[in-house]
């Protein structure tokens, strides 16, 4: 989704549609939540996200309590099995595994979330701006979106990942130079159903200023289709971020990412399979959650698709 | 995209930094540059028990085998090619004037004998076999060796991409071929190591490539499909990204091989090579230390593991200049930090065993090896903590040493993806921190590792690997003369002493006369440590049980080995 | 009117590939620092053979000379030769082309035989454990690392079954290194990437699948057909399948991008001769005119991709007007 994915478009709800009012009615919101809830299994999935995030900023807490720090080595205690000191046994080096799994989190949920923040806001201001204004502006922004979608993104990964030194953030700012592009042309795609609508020509005829009216009107309308694209580009991510770092261009070592980790016990499977075990559960088991989340957001938003 | 994922002195030291060029395993191909060495280390000739051992049996005509490698190739022509994979593909398909035995002694290959060097040692004269033949029949001649060195060496050449352009023409003055059978190389001056680093480089046919203009040359045909061949086996196909077929060349000037083919296939990663080992999908491979008992388990498989002249070092930046230079000036600071790195431990962590801690700067499979040079380091973090407190880094309160203000804190650099590198460095941070040194490791990719090394240089402190070739001469890395942008001494180490010694022992060829100058040089380099190694590595090989004659050494397992013509398959398929 | 459309879309098209080849190289220029390609690795070569070198390439040259006289020749139909290797350019685009088309088309082919019924089941039960098995299935499908998923079929369905002397399948290639690349051999060695791949596939498609199904079920002339008697069968095959499936052609379209670097991890993990492995390999070594010329390639199937897909989607829903 973040990913320049148009499956994610077409799949999208048409938010505000039904609604049809100037801003999608307070009930609309309600409604959603509700049906929201009422889906145990997505909500599941969404506190076990929420879960993970709270334990992925609670690792340095971990650290002070157990004293153990996720990059100290120690080559006398290497590829221990899961025991009583080592809960998740040690790696190569000797380093506890379960510390650098939570330390992983920081650093794979901090760049998924990270991404999904940049790529939504620079895709939104450029949707809106494309939309909003038409005319040359949208010309050349859907010119540019066309392009960053036309790269072939590997080949952006790779020289910049050279040129900035792949850290949570920069690979953060790497992803997101391409995943703008597609929450541009949805966000665009949205405005510019909306702004034909009578209660916005209504509004610029009595002279509303621009800016006011792109927030005040038009974002609460996108809004919905931003969070459903939130929601589901979190699982994308860390899917991406860890094909980056099998390809060697992702977070570099020391510092643990859970793909990095991933890739990193492979050729110990055979002696140490628990070292390529934890990793691949935990990356698939936040992936899943997060897309089931994803997809109940989206069927709270769309009650066509539901029941 | 849619988705989840969008997401060899003789050949060359201008492969060595590219050998090391290994990001993830399968990256290593990327290098086009050999992986080999991941595999090395040293120690003495432990272990050489070979992989397809000696022949029980008369051995058989026919059958085929499958070499496989994460390098892919490049290019199949002897003077173009720099990287390990492509030279080993070469080597297969073209012989050269000389070659290697396995402990590293020259022998004579297109030449009928070792060459006669001239009394003032300057110029070396080779015989060629008699009724040599390229592949489609034509002699080969005294021609096609003197065009295959002109390409590097002669002016009228110079479009000609070589990458040995700088030895040879460095070196060779002119090349006479008296007769088809002569050919007579004329030095600019005594160079010791010159057989042994430049007389193994494959032939190539003049009456094909001749006829080209030089700039031709380099993007001609042949470099992708050879027509014409004089090694043990002739060039079929190349199926880019994937394998080279070839077949059995029965034009060899030391008999037909008895295999029909030869097939060099390029896997994805270190991983891949111990899986189609097992399969039987490759029937040669090299072996990763951390898969060594994933293959060793194999029924099908058995493992050589053999010492070679590859190492891995860090080097302290030295350039009075920079900030590195202000911290590693002392000598004391550069042995109390390779005193303090438990180097035993880190061979058997990092490697599993397979290599040796590094006594000297030569390697042990050097004949110019002292292995106990004036200084040696063992693992004594009290004498490195002395050490440093008379140099006068004192601890602070936050735990960090410094003098005069200036903090003992420095960033250590190595390329990306090499496991090993990376682990290297882990524990350098790891055992300085204990004795009050702040050092970071930060990871770049290859060609800007490159580019540091060889011209930007403003980094502390890097740690790479390195491939020497026979020949104990080290100039290359520890002559101040290569502290010029584009030299490999990037570290800034200037010592006029070894210097002396590094020139005086290339001017002569009396081998007893430079084994002594090498200790004193070993002893020398002990002692200022401007670039410690840390291990020898080992060369590791999984050979399948139906291989026979294959005989792996510390010098003959790359380039055109002499042995790949005597290889033979017990099932004859 | 379609006439002026594809002329609009011609000349925007040609913007965008000047603008991401222009892109592409200079993030080659920025991040090569003094590196040449393939050459600088040699401690014996003297700075002035160096600059020779650099020469011979044309690197001495600042960027947009380069670009310009790169783009000129491309326009003559002429790619150059790899900085690497000195192979031409088209020769090794044209090497690896059809194994990535082989590939990607069979894990395409996979993906709708398979998500098209697991789709409609889901849509026709919606709501029921089946609906739900289905979807947990394919989001499941979503959540798997693609190259952890490749390696674990390498270790079970080759190496695994080998090593218990029942029937294997090959690991990586294209086809077998001995005599191989007879029609079964290459199906063989097609089958893990192609699951891979398509598995992926598989996941969005049911999906997707589904959504268009309960989509169109709900539409008035459903119920209309329902009202009047018609058979649930023809109901559901006739009329709703066949509007459901309009939006996945037009997905499916749209993974011509994806032929590129789409299949790249697979491609890498099955050591597939492809050409985003080619791409991937160079653009890491810094060869220029390989790298440029396989971002043209993609630019251009992309391009053709979303063209193809706007007007396959006119073409097959007649409420979209081109303006």
């Amino acid at each position: 989704m973040i990913g320049p994915s148009r499956v994610a478009e077409l799949d999208m709800p048409a938010a505000g549609i039904e609604t049809g009012a100037a801003r999608p009615a307070q009930s609309y919101w309600n409604e959603s939540w509700e049906r929201l809830r009422a889906n145990r299994v997505g909500m599941t999935a969404g506190i076990l996200i929420v879960v993970l995030a709270v334990i992925a900023l609670l690792a340095p807490v971990f650290t002070l309590v157990t004293h153990i720090e996720p990059q100290a080595i120690n080559l006398d205690e290497t590829f221990l099995a899961p025991g009583v000191k080592h809960l998740l046994g040690t790696d190569d080096l000797g380093r506890d595994s379960l510390t650098r799994l939570i330390w992983g989190a920081r650093v794979t949920l901090g760049v998924a979330f990270l991404t999904v923040a940049m790529s939504l806001t620079v895709g939104t201001a450029v949707g809106m701006l494309s939309g909003y204004y038409g005319g040359w502006i949208d010309d050349v922004l859907m010119r540019l979106v066309d392009m960053v979608l036309s790269i072939p993104a590997i080949f952006l990964f790779i020289l910049m990942s050279i040129l900035f030194r792949p850290n949570a953030f920069t690979l953060a700012a790497i992803v997101a130079s391409v995943g703008w592009g597609s929450v541009a042309r949805l966000v665009r795609g949205e405005v510019l159903s909306v702004k034909q609508r009578d209660f916005i020509l209504a509004t610029r005829s009595i002279g509303a200023r621009d800016t006011r009216l792109m927030l005040r009107h038009l974002l609460p309308n996108v809004l919905p289709v931003l969070i459903v694209a939130a929601s589901l580009g979190v699982g994308q991510i860390i899917l991406i971020e860890a094909a980056l770092d099998f390809l060697g261009l992702g977070i570099q070592p020391p510092t643990p990412s859970w793909g990095n980790m991933l890739t990193n016990s492979q050729s110990y499977f055979f002696h140490s399979g628990f070292l390529v075990a934890f990793p691949g559960i935990t990356i698939f088991v936040t992936v899943l959650a997060s897309n089931i989340f994803g997809n109940a957001i989206r069927d709270a938003f769309d009650p066509r698709l539901k029941s | 995209m849619s988705g989840d994922e969008d997401p060899d002195k003789g050949f060359g030291q201008f492969e060595r930094f590219l050998e090391e060029w290994s990001r993830r395993d399968f990256l290593k191909r990327t290098g086009g540059a050999a992986a080999y060495l991941a595999f090395m280390a040293g120690g003495a000739e432990l272990l050489a028990a070979c992989g397809g051992g000696t022949p029980t049996t008369t051995a058989k005509k026919g059958g085929h085998v499958v070499e496989g490698n994460f390098s892919d190739i490049r290019t199949l022509n002897s003077m173009l090619s720099s990287d390990t994979a492509s030279n080993q593909v070469i080597g297969l398909m073209f012989d050269g004037l000389l070659n290697y035995k396995r402990n590293g002694d020259l022998i004579p290959a297109l030449a009928q004998d070792l060459p006669k060097a001239s009394s003032d040692g300057q110029a070396y004269t080779f015989k060629l076999r008699s009724n040599l033949k390229w592949s489609d029949d034509k002699p080969i001649t005294s021609d096609d060796v003197k065009f295959t060195y002109q390409l590097a060496y002669d002016p009228q050449y110079k479009d000609v991409n070589s990458p040995r352009r700088g030895d040879l023409s460095k070196y060779i003055k002119s090349i006479d071929t008296p007769d088809p059978q002569t050919v007579v190389i004329n030095t600019t001056q005594v160079f010791a190591p010159f057989l042994s680093s430049h007389a193994r480089y494959g032939i190539l046919p003049k009456h094909v490539l001749g006829s080209l203009a030089p700039a031709a040359i380099n993007t001609a045909d042949f470099n992708a499909a050879p027509t014409v061949c004089n090694g043990a086996f002739k060039f079929v196909k190349w199926d880019k990204g994937q394998q080279v077929t070839m077949a059995r060349n029965d034009n060899y000037w030391a008999g037909a091989p008895y295999l029909d083919q030869w097939i060099y296939k390029v896997l994805p990663d270190s991983v891949a090579v111990t899986n189609q080992l097992k399969t039987g999908e490759i029937d040669i491979g090299p072996v990763d230390p951390s898969q060594f008992d994933a293959v060793k388990s194999a029924e099908n498989v058995s493992v050589t593991e053999f010492a070679v002249p590859t190492f891995t070092f860090y080097a302290y930046q030295l350039d009075p200049a920079k900030k590195g230079g202000t911290l590693f000036s002392d000598k004391a600071v550069r042995q109390a930090l390779l005193f303090a790195l438990n180097r035993t431990q880190v061979v058997n962590a990092v490697y599993f065993g397979h290599g040796s801690v590094a006594n000297s700067v030569e390697p042990p499979t050097s004949w110019a090896y002292k292995d106990k040079p004036k200084v040696l380091y063992s693992f004594d973090k009290a004498k490195a903590e002395s050490l440093l407190d008379g140099a006068g880094w004192a601890k602070g309160a936050d735990g960090i040493r410094a003098k005069g203000g200036v903090k003992m804190k420095f960033d250590m650099i190595t390329n990306a993806g090499n496991k090993q590198r990376e682990a290297m460095l882990q524990v350098m941070q790891q055992s300085w921190k204990d004795i009050g040194v702040d050092a970071t490791p930060s990871l770049i990719q290859f060609p800007q590792l490159v580019s540091q090394i060889t011209n930007i240089r403003t980094f502390d402190m890097f740690l790479v690997g390195f491939n020497f070739d026979e020949d104990p001469d080290q100039a290359q890395l520890w002559h101040s003369r290569n502290t010029v942008a584009g030299g490999f001494n990037g570290f800034d180490f200037k010592n006029s002493e070894v210097d002396s010694i590094l020139e005086q022992a290339v001017g002569t060829l009396d081998r007893n006369k430079r084994k002594e100058l090498y200790g004193q040089f070993q002893d020398v380099m002990s002692d200022e440590v401007p670039a410690p190694i840390i291990l020898f590595n080992h060369g590791i090989y999984g050979v399948s049980k139906r291989v026979q004659g294959a005989d792996f050494g510390s010098f003959n397992q790359f380039a055109s080995r002499p042995w790949n013509y005597k290889v033979w398959v017990t099932d004859g398929k | 009117m379609l006439a002026k459309y594809v002329a609009r879309r011609f000349l925007a098209s040609v913007v965008v590939v000047l603008g991401v080849t222009l892109i592409t190289l200079v993030l080659m220029d920025r991040t090569r620092g003094t590196y040449v390609p393939g050459i600088d690795l040699n401690p014996s070569l003297r700075p002035e053979d160096i600059e020779h070198l650099r020469a011979n390439l044309g690197l001495d040259r600042p960027f947009y000379v380069w670009y310009l006289t790169w783009m000129w020749a491309v326009l003559h139909g002429d790619f150059g030769h790899s900085m690497i290797d000195g192979s031409p350019v088209l020769s090794h685009i044209l090497d690896r082309l059809p194994n990535t088309l082989e590939l990607t088309a069979t894990a395409i082919v996979i993906g709708v035989l398979i998500a098209i019924p697991l789709g409609v089941v889901g849509a026709l039960r919606h709501g029921s454990k089946t609906d739900h098995g289905l979807t947990v299935l394919s989001v499941a499908g979503f959540a798997v690392p693609q190259f952890w998923m490749g390696l674990m079929l390498i270790l079970i369905f080759s190496v695994t079954l080998e090593q218990h002397g029942l029937p294997w399948l090959p690991s990586s290639g294209a086809f077998s290194a001995f005599n191989g690349g007879d029609l079964l051999d290459r199906l063989a060695h097609l089958i893990l990437p192609a699951t891979v791949l398509s598995f992926f596939y598989t996941s969005i498609w049911s999906r997707f699948v589904r959504s268009s199904m309960l989509e169109v079920l709900s539409q008035d002339y459903i119920r209309t057909a329902r009202a009047k008697g018609m058979s649930e069968r023809r109901v559901v095959y006739l009329h709703g399948l066949r509007n459901a499936l309009i939006p996945l052609i037009t997905l499916i379209g749209l993974e011509l991008p994806g032929l590129v670097s789409g299949g790249l991890v697979v491609e890498v993990v099955f050591g597939w001769p492809g050409i985003g492995k080619l791409a991937f390999e160079r653009a890491l070594q810094y060869d220029y005119t390989t790298v440029m010329g396989v971002t043209f390639f993609a630019t251009i199937l992309v391009i053709a991709g979303n063209l193809l897909a706007d007007l396959l989607y006119g073409v097959l829903d007649p409420r979209i007007r081109y303006g």
